[in-house]
């Protein structure tokens, strides 16, 4: 109840938006071609999903984005800890990362291209890149952050340094850790549409895109519609994980 | 208990010329110099000092958590050359020392993992060290929805867990109010008396350090030297109120007070 409470602001403001939306369109403020009123384009979105349309590039757009950031995330957070918690590790790689680190990811698909080929790899590659380097960041301070008096206490009764990593470290290091997977997710979504949109016959980017191309204006919007929806859920999904995963932090 | 101690045997820790130094910003800044001590097997020994000496320093090379400069550490024989399982370093900072992602019990078994026990019995054991704290009934609390002083007594039980021969406490008790101090204090005491172990009680507190002591070995400021080791001699069980009250503790407290606060530098007036 007391989150319905709350959330009613942000639904009238929504409210209001569609109705601007609307409004604008009938009085033909803007061209009703090139941006169609929500009459038209949420019937149609419930069409697409009434008649599980949108399931497949759903499916394909959502796989790789869990493939690709599941992948950026298992080596940001293995490289994130070897770099802080041992200084030769890091300094062999601080280099290189601070070399690629600054590029926006986007530019790096072309050249992708040319060793990867115009296709999933570079896709996967890509997404992965993205993810890769908050995440990495992020485990660094973590690990770094982590309390010398939890470390030494690990010490002192006699636990391994793999041990004390795994128990004292990694743990806490995981709110920071966590802190750079949010911010990775953002931008491995971002990548994901992007890459799709360049390389791929499938998924909400090419339907985004090709559907512009074709003047596909009603349905272009549709997907993009649902590209929002997938957004918010994807965070709200995130903000549940990030609350059953560090439940201290709430102290 | 102290009577049946024979200063003959063997030492269980022996510290031998250990100096140490800081460097920051191109300073070399000496803490202590050339201190040696025997630890006796079983006794409990204050080290007393003022802040700064490097008492903490000093109780970190003997756990093997810090590399020694220059001297050395034995433990039964053996150099130290880092932790060794049977001894355990009590810190100060317990609200940083406790794992908040666990539980009270969680924590405690923390000590036993990595040895031979199976899980059920790390419970078990985990269970019958928070008895002997007096917090079994908090075994399912994180750390975090208890007291400072209750912290401390978690990490007394897991300290107990590791099942160690020596015990280093660093300041244990400096952090929690004055009543709860005084429990903590005769708590340790009743461990100490009904485990055999050795304990190295570092404090600033001349009080604490005649309490519970059979011996305190007092530093001088920094860049300190060992100034002296004196017995107490005083009788146990020992009793927060009534021992306090002896002539004999009332003279040590006069004698270790006057020489923390007005004899300066050490050595001068000998
Ligand atoms: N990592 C460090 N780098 C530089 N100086 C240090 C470091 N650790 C301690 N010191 C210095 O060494 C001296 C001794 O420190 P230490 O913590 O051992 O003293 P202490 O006797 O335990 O003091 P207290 O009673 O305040 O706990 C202090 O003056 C401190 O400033
Ligand atoms: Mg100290």
């Amino acid at each position: 109840m007391r989150k319905l409470g709350r959330a009613w602001p942000s639904l009238v403001t929504c409210l209001v938006i569609v109705a601007i939306w609307q409004v604008a369109s009938d009085r033909e403020v803007v061209n009703p071609a090139l941006l169609p009123p929500p009459s038209r384009v949420f019937p149609l979105l419930w069409e697409m999903i009434a008649s599980g349309a949108v399931l497949a590039p759903l499916a394909h757009t959502l796989g790789y984005l869990a493939a690709g950031y599941a992948l950026g995330c298992a080596v940001g957070i293995s490289l994130g800890v070897l770099m802080g918690v041992n200084h030769h590790v890091f300094n062999i790689f601080e280099p290189l990362v601070e070399l690629i680190r600054p590029i926006p990811k986007p530019a790096l698909i072309p050249p992708l291209f040319l060793f990867l080929g115009i296709g999933t790899t570079t896709k996967l590659t890509v997404i992965a890149l993205a993810t890769f380097f908050p995440v990495l960041l992020n485990t660094i301070q973590g690990v770094r952050g982590v309390e010398p008096v939890a470390v030494n206490t690990a010490r002192t009764l006699g636990h391994s340094t793999i041990a004390t990593i795994v128990k004292v470290v990694l743990p806490g290091a995981l709110p920071l850790i966590l802190v750079g997977m949010r911010v990775a997710l953002g931008l491995a979504l971002i990548l994901v549409i992007l890459a799709e949109m360049l390389v791929d016959a499938k998924g909400l980017g090419y339907q985004i895109i090709d559907l512009q191309r074709s003047f596909g204006i009603t349905e272009m919007f549709a997907w993009i519609m649902i590209l929002a929806v997938i957004g918010v859920l994807l965070n709200a999904a995130f903000e549940w994980f990030e609350r059953l995963a560090v439940p201290w932090r709430a102290k | 208990m102290t009577g049946q101690l024979n200063p003959a045997e063997a030492p269980i820790i022996e510290v031998l010329n250990l100096s140490h130094a800081f460097t920051a910003r191109g300073h070399t800044v000496p803490v202590f110099q050339d201190i040696s001590m025997s630890i006796r097997r079983g006794e409990f020994l204050s080290v007393l000092g003022p802040s700064g000496c490097g008492k903490s320093t000093l109780l970190q090379i003997i756990a093997g958590l810090l590399p020694s400069m220059s001297g050395r550490v034995l433990f039964e024989g053996q150099q130290v050359t880092g932790p060794p399982p049977e001894m355990v370093y009590l810190f100060q900072q317990y609200n940083k020392s406790l794992l908040p992602w666990r539980s009270v019990l969680g924590n405690v078994s923390f000590a036993m993992e990595g040895k031979t026990w199976t899980r059920s019995q790390r419970a078990e054991r985990g269970m019958e060290y928070l008895r002997i704290v007096g917090l079994d009934d908090f075994a399912d609390h994180y750390p975090w929805q208890l007291s400072g002083g209750m912290q401390q007594r978690v990490a007394i039980a897991r300290a107990l867990a590791a099942e160690p021969k020596v015990l280093l406490m660093d300041e244990p008790f400096s952090a929690v109010d004055a009543l709860t101090r005084l429990e903590l204090q005769t708590l340790v005491l009743k461990i100490w008396a009904q485990s055999g172990l050795t304990v190295v009680l570092v404090t600033h507190d001349v009080d604490e350090a005649v309490f519970m002591a059979d011996r305190v070995a007092m530093l001088s400021r920094r860049p300190a030297v060992m100034d002296r080791i004196v017995e107490t001699g005083l009788p146990r069980p020992r009793d927060a109120v009534v021992t306090r009250e002896t002539p004999r503790f009332l003279e040590l407290r006069h004698q270790l007070l006057d020489t923390l606060l007005h004899r300066d530098p050490v050595g001068a007036d000998a």
